[in-house]
């Protein structure tokens, strides 16, 4: 791998980066809070890295990149990001140590959600917004961002686009990288934008309402609350919310299709059907566990059930309740949801539904031709055949995911953490959802774990994030050789 | 602009990936898995499974909203389906289609016109036939391009050790040589290309490219070291289709034609089919037949089976004997880089004839004939200048012409100017333009649109 190039690429996303923390800067103007000083520090600090890292490698100007290189980019831009992101908290004096401001920051980009704040609404308005817009950015992914905007990266774009949106099935909407992305973002900002509206028109204020809605089209998390969600009791918000991480959770190609008068689309895309199907009957089945034995009335039985149940499907990590006082059918269902995921093409994460519905199929045409050994089966995805090199790479991905879930869990467990947090840990922030049980539940928080299981949990979520691949190929000493 | 591509075979993957650097919208459709993830893997392009030739698939990659639809499988009749459906989705489309049976071609007339509509057919071997005729009459040439019906060309010579102009600066080399007419358009020195200026020199070894009226083109080649004597003796290796066509077209020139083919029947077949051309059954890569047909007097010696190895091969034993010059077919693309470091420059690939002919009906504009430079970093286009293009009507010094292109010769009715920066485009005149890959699409829209567009 070129390193030089590959670093002078990160410095053109840094510099970018530097640039969206203007927007917080705005807002911490306006509230006049404590978070301008910290802001302006790091917009400079973000913005000369980007520089220099630009400056200095920048070589020979016609460069192709290769698919290594795109990886590369990705992966290091990704961290880089982390620890930029991770200097308004740090400078702002929300965290004592760097580790946590970098625990937040990744968990923001990663839109993972968990957070190691202890007391959310004493944290000065423009870092929150912060926090929040690290979730907007990382949701549809920064260099999709970047390939929409800015037309530096042209040449590597699609190499760039498949190491950050790598997903079990390529999709391409337009020809061109640049128009799939500049697609990409304007079906994410035109959700966005109606979901600000509609959360204002409940009673939030343009800071609120922005925020909750990174959180949810991103399928982050983060709230500006300490209750998340769960302080505004309101029936009406709670469903904005539902109906937004929902889309958030459906393969975006799919938002586009419709959009643009293709009324069927959803209708037709197997994954949607698979992905409505198990939210539809979790949700029913959660509700029925839950009304008498928590609610008492059938309609917060549905709300609360139906909310968590999406909220953690998608990945994004909202909640309204307590579901650890909830039985534990409710709790082992929410445990799946954790490691099922959202669709491929969303902003969620989690392993996706097109994978486990691909590896279902694939385990039953096993069985099925073990009752007729001379039968010719295909697995097929929306009547086209799924080759099975497709299929070994989902079982591949499935086996890597599970194997680093289990590793990274024993990992945590030898430092100290109980069992049930530590693979709880481990499950909520690989699949980038945020709450997950024990110590780490809907009411607690992260700040507790020791220092190093932190850093397991940081890279728990990049791994996630980038789907595992990109990030782990930067520990491989063959990736590295020229 | 939005081109479809059916096929995405080497001709379909060469065209695409020039056509995505150019940043045009691409979609490719073919219907094997492997194919298209080379092409979604390396290019900018949208590849998408299906057959081509499949009325519904067309509809569904949007060629009611393309350009063109290039049909480029290996099978004509896929080919030909594809244009027709495309033809009845979308009239507007400009359709081509390449198309290998002689059978098929002799109804091209028909082909062109209504109901059918498929604009440009296009022959492979047919052009890879009239390359190496060009290659043919211009000896000592490398590369031969021929604009303004044959009255211009473009040539690619490279400098020998005992050329006489080498370290000379182009500002110096109309009063070193006195000729007039002579412009050094581009340099290939060791890979990089080069767009002179005055200032550049020339060295030994470059591969130069200049613009020539045919008249002149005797003392033009002259000045580079290279002998203006026609070619008189060829030997061609391999009597299938290609080798078959090629003998038939030398035929007509009335040059003295051998044609060495290992199988017996087919050589009776050739046989049957030409007259003046000496038909010899034997391997053609065997040293002992080659000295047998005396293959040290022989001015070229084209090898053409289909097994491009043997040719690689064959020719350099010609070489090692003494022929002067040799043709080597080969199809193999990533072959050709390797194929001139060994010594063997001129090539002939039907493959690459093909995509040539197809990327000068891909040019906007009205562009008449384009031809692309060896190692395909530029281009050389000939283009009809429209009164609404901004290259119209004033010095060329004050056109703000993209950086990387650069008007290489004007021709105005039976007038061949070499234009200086005081030279004026009148409209109606036709002007070649020599562009490096990165500045077509800009040179195109200067073709057709008033420049401060951009």
């Amino acid at each position: 791998m070129r390193v030089r190039y590959t670093l002078h690429v990160v410095g053109v996303l840094l510099f970018f980066l530097g640039l969206t923390m203007v927007f917080p800067l705005l807002f911490g103007l306006y509230y006049h809070d404590d978070s301008v000083v910290p802001l302006l520090k790091s917009i400079a600090v973000t913005l000369g890295t980007g520089l220099v890292l630009y400056l200095l490698f920048k070589g020979t100007k016609t460069e192709i990149m290769s698919h290594r290189e795109g990886m590369g980019v990705v992966a290091i831009g990704w961290t880089a990001a982390g620890a930029l992101g991770a200097l308004p908290y740090y400078w702002g004096g929300t965290f004592h140590t760097f580790a946590d401001a970098f625990f937040e920051s990744v968990s923001g980009f990663t839109t993972t959600g968990a957070s190691v704040l202890t007391q959310i609404e004493t944290v000065p308005r423009g870092l929150l917004f912060w926090r929040s817009l690290t979730h907007w950015l990382g949701g549809m992914g920064i260099i999709v961002l970047s390939l929409a905007i800015l037309p530096l990266l042209g040449i590597g774009g699609m190499q760039l686009y498949k190491a950050e949106v790598p997903g079990p099935v390529p999709d391409k909407l337009k020809p061109r990288i640049k128009d799939t992305a500049v697609v990409l973002w304007k079906v994410y900002v035109l959700f966005s934008a109606a979901e600000t509206v509609l959360l204002m028109l409940g009673g939030m204020d343009l800071f609120e309402a922005l925020c909750h809605t990174f959180g949810t089209m991103a399928t982050g998390g983060f709230s500006t609350r300490n209750a998340s969600l769960g302080a505004y009791q309101s029936p009406y918000v709670d469903t904005v919310v539902i109906l937004f991480m929902l889309f958030a959770g459906i393969n975006f190609s799919l938002h586009y299709q419709f959009l643009k008068g293709d009324s069927l689309a959803f209708w037709r895309n197997s994954e949607f059907r698979f992905f409505i199907g198990i939210v539809a009957i979790f949700v029913l089945v959660i509700t029925f566990n839950v009304y008498h034995w928590v609610y008492e009335t059938f309609s917060q039985a549905l709300r609360f059930g139906a909310f968590q149940v999406t909220s953690i499907i998608t990945t994004t990590g909202y909640v309204t309740a307590d579901y650890e006082t909830w039985p534990p059918l409710s709790q082992s269902i929410l445990l799946f949801c954790m490691f099922l995921g959202a669709s491929a093409g969303s902003t969620g994460g989690g392993m996706k539904c097109l994978r486990i519905m691909l590896l279902l199929k694939h385990s039953y045409k096993q069985l099925f031709s073990l009752i007729h050994p001379r039968a010719v089966t295909q697995v097929k995805l929306g009547g086209r055949p799924v080759s099975d090199e497709v299929l070994h790479s989902i079982w591949g991905y499935f086996m890597l995911y599970l194997g680093l879930f289990i590793l990274c869990s024993f990992l945590l467990a030898a430092m100290g953490v109980d069992v049930v947090t530590s693979f709880a840990a481990v499950a909520a922030t690989i699949g980038n959802i945020g709450p997950g049980l024990g110590l780490v539940g809907p009411m607690d928080n992260y700040a507790h774990i020791p220092i190093l299981g932190k850093w397991l949990l940081i890279l728990c979520m990049l791994l996630g994030r980038l789907e595992i691949y990109t990030v782990l190929i930067l520990f491989v000493p063959e990736f590295w050789r020229k | 602009m939005k081109i479809v591509i059916v096929g995405a075979g080497e001709v379909g993957f060469h065209i695409a990936s020039r056509l995505a650097f150019e940043k045009k919208d691409v979609v490719v459709i073919d219907k094997s898995p492997e194919a298209l993830r080379r092409v979604s893997e390396s290019l900018d392009v949208q590849a998408v499974y299906g057959c081509g030739s499949n009325p519904k698939i067309l509809e569904q990659v949007g060629v009611k909203a393309a350009d063109l639809l290039l049909a480029v499988t290996d099978s004509d009749e896929t080919n030909l389906i594809a244009c027709l459906f495309a033809g009845i989705l979308s009239p507007a489309t400009i359709k081509l289609a390449r198309i290998r049976g002689e059978e098929y071609l002799l109804y091209e007339g028909a082909l062109r016109e209504a109901p059918y509509g498929i604009d440009v057919l296009i022959n492979p071997e047919a052009e890879a036939v009239k390359t190496v005729v060009r290659l043919l009459q211009v000896p000592g040439a490398v590369d031969v391009g021929e604009f303004a019906e044959g009255r211009i060309k473009v040539i690619g010579v490279r400098l020998d050790k005992t050329c006489s102009v080498n370290g000379t600066k182009l500002v110096d080399l109309r009063k070193k040589t006195g000729q007039q007419k002579i412009l050094v358009v581009a340099i290939k020195r060791e890979d990089r290309l080069i767009i002179p200026s005055g200032d550049d020199e020339l060295q030994e070894g470059d591969m130069i490219y200049f613009v020539s009226e045919e008249k002149e083109l005797k003392a033009a080649l002259k000045i580079f070291g290279k002998s203006a004597e026609r070619f008189n003796r060829v030997l061609l290796v391999g009597g299938g289709n290609l080798g078959f066509k090629l003998a038939k077209a030398l035929e007509g020139l009335s040059i003295h034609t051998k044609l060495i083919e290992k199988d017996p029947d087919r050589c009776r077949e050739l046989a049957e089919l030409l007259d003046k051309v000496i038909v010899l059954h034997g391997d053609g890569s065997e040293q002992g037949v080659l000295e047998e047909e005396n293959v040290r007097d022989m001015d070229v010696v084209a090898t053409l089976t289909g097994d491009e190895e043997t040719n690689i091969l064959t020719s350099l034993l010609a070489q090692r004997l003494g022929a002067q010059k040799t043709v080597t077919r080969i199809s193999k693309f990533s072959y050709f880089p390797l194929v001139s470091a060994i010594g063997l420059d001129h090539i002939v690939s039907s493959r690459l004839a093909a995509i040539n002919t197809i990327l000068q009906h891909v040019r906007r504009g009205k562009v008449l004939s384009a031809m692309a430079l060896k190692g395909e970093e530029a281009e050389v286009l000939e283009a009809v200048a429209l009164e609404t293009s901004d290259v119209v009507g004033k010095p060329l010094r004050n056109i703000s012409f993209p950086k990387g292109a650069l008007v290489v010769s004007i021709i105005r009715a039976d007038e061949v100017i070499i234009p200086t920066g005081e030279s004026v485009i009148q409209p109606e005149d036709r002007i070649i333009i020599l562009s490096t890959r990165q500045a077509i699409p800009q040179v195109e829209k200067a073709l057709t649109v008033k420049l401060e567009y951009f």
